[in-house]
């Protein structure tokens, strides 16, 4: 059945069917996946305060996270927040290696939901190779389309829920309904809902195994005391057949049965016996299928656990050493930071736009002329009252402004404004300083510099 | 011995990992840039800066700034990959030595 191979420098795509395997970490993938596509599918849906909890508005240009509203100006928050998370990443990957490729990447909980489709309408395994090489029949394509059936549908409800956290969901839904969908809008959700399918339908562990830049640098965090997981080659070899009944030890023979199993659930397609692989994404199923065997052979479990190099090699594994020091102090200072910054954050922006058509205006009486337009954004919830005032020069003074000026909740006051120096104070030029007071709260404050141009003396 | 049909024999050409690679990088880049970029500007201030008559759409001018982003980032990433993978062979020969 050998077929002539065209002449390659590579080996020829074969699927990979990784193949379906119970134990105690394939429990805790199924719950880690529910549970993040739950609270992804889930999270648009709820509603805070009559809005929709989580909405990331474009058009207005403001964030609602719970009970919190963000504002471009808060761009350094999300940049912050960002290296949060990329440093997390880094002090979970000296800790605990992969955890995060096996179990939480939505690269892999995609895939993970993609197989159960596919398990559910094409079955084990073994069937399903059965069915890829077995010529077109009616059985065939109906398996086939159901498949395509259930992943496009789900792919799209992606699409659409992605959609979701930058609509107002419930709306989105009833322009559904009545075919009533803004074009770009429509063109995200097709796209996201494409992309969904094309990497956890098709592409999956080549995702990690040749775009990933994650999976290509993570050795830079691994050292002798990083989780991984390995294969006991101390205790497995020599591996080999062997009937229940006989010693391995009398056989010279090592505990491992080499039944592939391991190999045969891989869904990156690797040998793990073969030490530690940058295709590996720790998803722990090798650990489950051998775990399996060892039960059935009477030997104790473990063969391939999760263990370090340390512990690999009967010495002491350290959690607390430099790398994961360095990483929680760092990690503990910008957390810190961020938290401070978001709670001392004054819920009130003020911008300075100086009029660029003219320097200056002389009035009668020596009076000295610019203006700017001033522009106050209330990023509380409610409707709030400033005083504006203006400091920096001899006599300056706002011309224009009432005592007070009103901004509803989360709205902005554009407001031009004059303001004016006597002569002999406002030659060349000077910084003069803005600032908004609340009326209802003195530390609801904040000042914005500027310059104010006069003539040369 | 392994069967072969087991292993992960699945590989990709050169091509077809460059392609990728290249679609996928600049994708990442470009979201980042678009965040930065918009995050400063509103397109909607931007109507007037192109053409006088030009009215920009808040979602539509999102999705042209994203996919400016996205282009000229794999435009760059793509070239790079293209030049060194095009490297005259002497050089690689010298580099293995």
């Amino acid at each position: 059945m050998n077929e002539p191979q065209s002449a390659s420098m590579y080996e020829s795509a074969t699927k990979i069917y990784p193949r379906e395997i119970g134990g105690r970490f394939d429990k805790l993938s199924k719950l880690a996946t529910v549970t993040l596509l739950g609270l992804f599918y889930v999270l648009p849906w709820i509603n805070w305060d009559e809005r929709q909890a989580v909405l990331f508005d474009l058009p207005a240009r403001k964030f609602y996270i719970l009970g919190l509203t963000l504002w471009p100006q808060d761009f350094p928050f999300l940049a912050l927040l960002l290296i949060i998370a990329a440093l997390s990443l880094f002090f979970f990957t000296a800790l605990a290696g992969r955890l995060f490729c096996g179990f939480a990447c939505p690269q892999t909980v995609w895939t993970e939901a993609f197989i159960w489709m596919e398990q559910f309408t094409e079955g084990t395994r073994s069937q399903r190779m059965k069915l890829d090489n077995a010529p077109w029949s009616l059985t065939k394509f109906r398996k086939k389309a159901s498949k395509q059936f259930l992943w496009i549908t789900f792919s799209m409800w992606t699409g659409f829920t992605f959609v979701g956290y930058f609509t107002a969901i419930r709306q989105l839904g009833l322009d559904m309904i009545a075919l009533n969908v803004g074009g770009w809008t429509l063109f995200w959700g097709i796209f996201y809902g494409f992309a969904t399918y094309g990497n956890a339908g098709y592409m999956r562990e080549q995702v990690c195994k040749y775009m990933c830049p994650y999976a290509r640098f993570q050795s830079a965090m691994f050292d002798k005391d990083t989780l991984i997981i390995s294969y006991d080659e101390e205790r497995g070899e020599l591996r080999g057949g062997r009937k229940r009944s006989v010693d391995p030890k009398e056989a010279g023979l090592g505990d491992c049965i080499d039944c592939q199993l391991c190999v045969q659930v891989c869904p990156t397609g690797i040998d793990i016996r073969e030490g530690l692989q940058y295709e590996c994404i720790a998803c722990a199923a090798c650990i489950d299928a051998c775990d399996s065997i060892m039960d059935k052979m009477n030997y104790p479990r473990g063969l391939v656990r999760y263990t370090t190099e340390h512990g690999l090699h009967h010495e002491t594994t350290k959690v607390l050493r430099p790398r994961t020091l360095v990483y929680a102090t760092l990690l503990l200072v910008l957390v810190v930071g961020l938290v401070t910054a978001m709670v001392t954050r004054t819920p009130v922006i003020l911008d300075v736009i100086r009029d660029r058509n003219s320097l200056y205006r002389e009035l009668p009486g020596d009076i000295i002329e610019n203006i700017y337009t001033i522009k106050i954004i209330n990023q509380s919830n409610t409707s709030r009252s400033f005083a504006l005032s203006v400091s920096g020069l001899d006599g300056i003074r706002l011309d224009g402004v009432g005592d007070a000026v009103t901004v509803d909740g989360g709205g902005v006051l554009s407001l031009p404004v004059r303001v004016r120096v006597a002569r002999e104070d406002a030659y060349g030029i000077s910084n003069i300083d803005f600032a908004v007071v609340a009326t209802d709260d003195d530390s609801v404050a904040v000042i914005e510099d500027s310059r104010f141009l006069g003539p040369t003396p | 011995m392994i069967s072969e049909e087991y292993r992960g024999a699945q590989q990709w050409s050169r091509n077809k990992q460059a392609a990728f690679t290249v679609v996928w990088i600049s994708f990442l880049t470009a979201a980042v840039g678009t965040m930065v970029f918009f995050a400063l500007f509103d397109p909607v201030d931007l109507t007037g800066i192109f053409d006088e008559d030009l009215e920009i759409d808040a979602n539509a001018g999102y999705a042209v700034g994203f996919f400016f982003f996205w282009l000229l980032c794999a435009a760059c990433s793509g070239l790079t990959a293209f030049l060194v993978r095009t490297a005259p062979k002497r050089d690689a020969k010298h580099r293995e030595q």
